[in-house]
């Protein structure tokens, strides 16, 4: 299990969310992303991912303009899988 | 859920939302079928991004603050979208085939290597199925 912090600070929609794909196609279940993003669709598109991939968010917090949002990894089917 | 999307418009401006669409259904698993027809086959050409370039002229005093904010907020261009979406999920772009006999191409070596065949309107509608479909 370990963190995986994806910096998509900058990017604008849907740039912050195809960051955290690519992190996560290489994440195992049971690890954690935190995902670093200032665009501010991330708050409803993390939401949106999760519970269509079925994943756990953990919470979203937000920091001088920069949104973390953590996830926890819980639904892959193997190591790879999108 | 699946998406067909029917990319008809040669302005730079709709490139935007295709873009934006594709990537956002491969991020979520969303498998995507496009199909290139009207002016839009111009930008699917090889080299073919240099032709989305102009602008609707009835926007055209708002283009440079769009060309502006684009620029500011460094978003990607819809071709680099279009490539990650491909990379990421499940995406196929599909060239119309009357639109291709119009532009004197005759397979799909002639096109931008993101094109994955040239097929024809039944094709797509038969693909399509139960898609929803989208026009742009």
């Amino acid at each position: 299990m370990t963190t995986i912090t994806v910096d998509s600070r900058g990017t604008a929609c849907p740039g912050p969310i195809t960051d955290l794909i690519r992190a996560y196609r290489k994440a195992a279940n049971g690890d954690v992303i935190e995902l670093l993003a200032t665009d501010v669709g991330i708050k409803s598109d993390a939401k949106a991912w999760c519970d269509r991939t079925k994943n756990e968010l953990v919470n979203i917090t937000e920091s001088d303009g920069t949104y973390k949002t953590v996830i926890k990894i819980v639904s892959k089917r193997e190591n790879r899988d999108t | 859920m699946a998406l067909s999307i029917i990319m008809f418009s040669g302005t730079a401006d709709k490139f935007i939302p295709l873009g934006v669409l594709t990537q956002t259904a491969a991020n979520l698993g969303v498998p995507v079928s496009i199909f290139v027809t009207g002016w839009a086959l111009a930008g699917f050409l090889k080299d073919g991004q240099k032709n989305v370039n102009r602008m609707p002229v009835e926007f055209a005093d708002m283009v440079p603050m769009l060309e502006k904010g684009m620029h500011d907020i460094k978003a990607p261009s819809w071709y680099e979208m279009l490539k990650s979406a491909k990379e990421i999920g499940d995406v196929k772009i599909y060239a119309c085939s009357l639109m291709t006999e119009i532009f004197k191409i005759k397979s799909k070596e002639q096109l931008d290597g993101i094109v994955d065949d040239i097929v024809g309107a039944a094709s797509f509608m038969q693909q399509s199925g139960q898609n929803q479909i989208i026009f742009i």
